[in-house]
């Protein structure tokens, strides 16, 4: 039933975008900022499975995204791969560093788990810095990526990449919906809340963590590919802690305990990136202070706060 | 109620009258009175950050020789209107400015002013959406030099690493034969542009003097605030002579704490990139003697047009140029130069025009740079090395290099590249 409405919200979001391309917001600037909402909001999204569900915070979650664009890129540049082969193949390699990290990572927490991530994801991106002969070091993965046609989808065409990239943060969002409602997810609330009482009733603290933290990789990866297709290459600053940084506040505008919450962040923080870009050079003073005012206003993320008034307002009534 | 209807429908009346009239009338006095649209050229570049010096001097630039154009009248009426926008180093922002521009924005084409990151992405989405692009800062010769790279709608404007090291290496060379410097090291930053010009740079200066053997190199960071390490490093290889790509702020911090450890007094320092207003005003105490290529110098070449530039620059924004700058400047010259042969914006005629386009400059070699038509980037440009002196004009006995030379030896390397 969870599944089928969640998959029914999906579809009807899909249709609301493909209906505002055909009605005329199909303007360069609104395909691009789809891309980048889909780019980002998934990135969020996976990321909140670890903050907002396992109670993990993670700083090293770009390595992911970083892993992703590098793997998809190399492999289409070799021209043997197709897209969808390139983009499993990518995941898989992904969810395998995920695996290795996670390994090393999950045993730890609060703080020592995350400044783990994080030295991971610098040691990533030395590696990919001082690896130039693979990626390009400090310039980045250069000539372009090839984008052969499939299914008749032409990503070389920014509409077609839009609708993809929305078509995967939608995918994306009801496969990790399903993981919250499932009884992994209660359990990794449950880790999350009390970790020594979850132990006590059998559950492996360390397998559960580590496949939410592989879980919340792969998709991370995904985000990844996205990326290096809007941008048609892949570069260090992908897999360096300011993109992580970037990550964790568009969760915290948004909301941590609302599903839909980082991608209420995601929008806010790129709609006010843009606009700041547009209208002042000085944007890092700009963005830093209205950022302060929401988080120190709001002290919560937005969906939070209005999920919460909601709430009460719903429990006032007879 | 009714009055109030009754108020409202004399309101709307009015206005809509109004709105009647000034169709009427003013619209089509409007259309006399409006400039002609102008032309949207798009400015991705770094305005914020450790370099932000890099945006910052390369829109001055701009600005002065737009200024220019537009006073001219433009193209036909049309004026040139710079977009800039601050991508603060990311390359996934350059991209996605760049694309922004040329998509929602309008721009016509791009002056892209990103340093080598945010260059590749640019050059990523132009190769796409086919907008007719100048590179004016990415140095890294692979851009144009690998034929990968090239594409019809993408030019450079800058010099390039191989020119540099090719010049620096001969003139290191000969400097070394009449000093008898064998024993070099080298000090220069840990990334790719480091490594590349730093190896090109020791290929070239032993291609022309076999005796220099390279005893040790040391590699900071960039932007490493303390050379300490490095420095101690090199007095204990105690070379003859020291070669650094290091530039901008870590060129400076180093020469003051190299300085200290009194370094300069036992080894001839080589810094390509130190003759930049930049640096050299910035350097408390500038050592006498340290040889340099040129960045952006207002007496190299020796030229009133130079002189004129680096004059009105200051004039305007109270410092001197940089090697950005005259890059910048030589952009937009080449851009409204092809605008006007062809009497118009259409992409395909426009790069046409810029392949193989040679204009007077007073930043070339002989008073004219070219655009080659093989890889599209610009040549000609004046190279030289010289000593510092403490004072203005802060370089001296400048000695010009040879571009034949550079020309046929920049010919054997992309062979021996695989990229002739």
């Amino acid at each position: 039933m969870g599944f089928a409405r969640d998959a029914g919200w999906a579809l009807a979001a899909l249709a609301v975008f493909i209906g505002l391309e055909f009605i005329g917001l199909r303007s360069a600037g609104f395909v691009d900022f789809v891309i980048r909402f889909a780019t980002f909001g998934l990135l969020a999204l996976s990321l909140n499975l670890l903050i907002g569900t396992a109670g993990l915070v993670s700083f090293g979650h770009a390595a992911y995204f970083g892993m992703g664009a590098y793997a998809f890129g190399l492999l289409m540049q070799t021209g043997q791969w197709s897209i969808p082969a390139a983009i499993l193949a990518a995941l898989a390699a992904t969810a395998l560093l995920a695996l290795v990290v996670g390994a090393l990572c999950v045993r730890l927490s609060e703080i020592y788990f995350a400044f783990l991530t994080l030295a991971f994801q610098m040691l990533l991106y030395s590696v990919i810095l001082s690896w130039i002969s693979l990626t390009g070091g400090d310039q980045g993965l250069m000539g372009g990526i090839p984008k052969p046609v499939f299914l008749g989808i032409d990503l070389a065409r920014q509409e077609h990449l839009a609708a993809f990239g929305i078509f995967c943060l939608l995918v994306s969002a009801v496969i990790l919906r399903q993981v919250l409602r499932s009884p992994f997810g209660a359990a990794l609330r449950m880790l999350r809340d009390n970790p020594d009482r979850a132990a006590f009733v059998g559950l492996s603290v360390f397998r559960y963590r580590l496949a939410a933290f592989v879980i919340a990789g792969t998709f991370a990866g995904l985000a990844g590919v996205l990326m290096s297709l809007y941008v048609s290459g892949a570069f260090p600053t992908f897999a360096f802690w300011t993109t992580s940084g970037e990550a964790i506040f568009m969760i915290m505008l948004g909301g941590v305990s609302v599903f839909l919450g980082p991608l209420v962040g995601t929008a806010i923080f790129l709609m006010l990136n843009d606009w700041i870009t547009a209208l002042t050079e000085h944007h890092g003073l700009f963005l830093g202070a209205i950022l302060l005012v929401i988080v120190l206003g709001l002290r919560k993320g937005l969906l939070d706060v209005i999920v919460e008034h909601w709430r009460a307002r719903k429990e006032k009534q007879p | 109620m009714s009055d109030s209807t009754k108020a409202g429908l004399r309101r709307r009346g009015l206005l809509g009258a109004a709105g009647a009239t000034a169709a009427i009338t003013g619209f089509p006095r409007l259309g006399f009175t409006q400039p002609r649209q102008p032309i949207k050229v798009g400015v991705p570049t770094i305005l914020s950050g450790r370099v932000a010096q890099l945006g910052i001097s390369s829109r001055n630039a701009m600005q002065i020789e737009v200024d220019a154009f537009n006073a001219a009248g433009g193209l036909d009426g049309r004026p040139i209107e710079l977009v800039v926008r601050d991508s603060r180093g990311t390359p996934a922002e350059a991209a996605r400015l760049a694309r922004e521009m040329i998509t929602s924005e309008g721009c016509e084409f791009l002056l892209d002013a990103e340093a080598s990151g945010g260059g590749f992405a640019v050059h990523e989405v132009v190769r796409e959406t086919g907008t007719v692009t100048l590179h004016i800062n990415s140095e890294t010769s692979s851009l144009t030099a690998d034929p990968r790279q090239r594409f019809w709608n993408a030019f450079r404007v800058a010099r390039q690493g191989v020119h540099d090291s090719i010049a620096g290496g001969h003139y290191a060379a000969q400097v070394a034969r009449q000093r008898n410097l064998r024993r070099w090291m080298t000090i220069s930053p840990d990334y790719a542009y480091g490594r590349d010009t730093t190896a090109e740079f020791v290929e070239f200066a032993r291609s022309f003097n076999s005796d220099i053997q390279v005893t040790g190199e040391t590699w900071p960071r960039l932007f490493q605030p303390d050379y300490t390490e490095n420095i101690t490093r090199l007095s204990q290889g105690r070379p003859q002579a020291i070669y650094s790509c290091l530039w901008a702020g870590d060129l400076v911090t180093f020469v003051e704490q190299a300085s200290i450890f009194g370094l300069f007094a036992q080894s001839q320092f080589f810094a390509v990139n130190m003759a930049d207003y930049t640096t050299l005003q910035q350097v408390r105490n500038l050592p006498r003697g340290v040889h340099s290529g040129n960045r952006y110098l207002k007496n190299f070449p020796d030229v009133p047009g130079n002189l004129a530039f680096a004059n009105e620059y200051n004039r305007r924004f109270n410092v001197f140029p940089t090697n950005w700058s005259w890059q910048a400047a030589t952009g937009v010259r080449l851009l409204t130069t092809a605008l006007r042969q062809v009497g118009g914006t259409d992409p395909r005629a426009v790069a046409a025009k810029l392949k193989g386009m040679t204009i007077e400059s007073p930043f070339g070699a002989e008073g004219s740079v070219t655009m080659r038509a093989e890889d599209q980037t610009l040549v000609g440009y004046a190279i030289g090395w010289g000593t510092t002196v403490s004072q203005d004009p802060f370089v001296e006995n400048m000695q010009k290099a040879d571009w034949a030379m550079i020309l046929r030896l920049e010919a054997e390397w992309k062979r021996a590249k695989g990229w002739g």
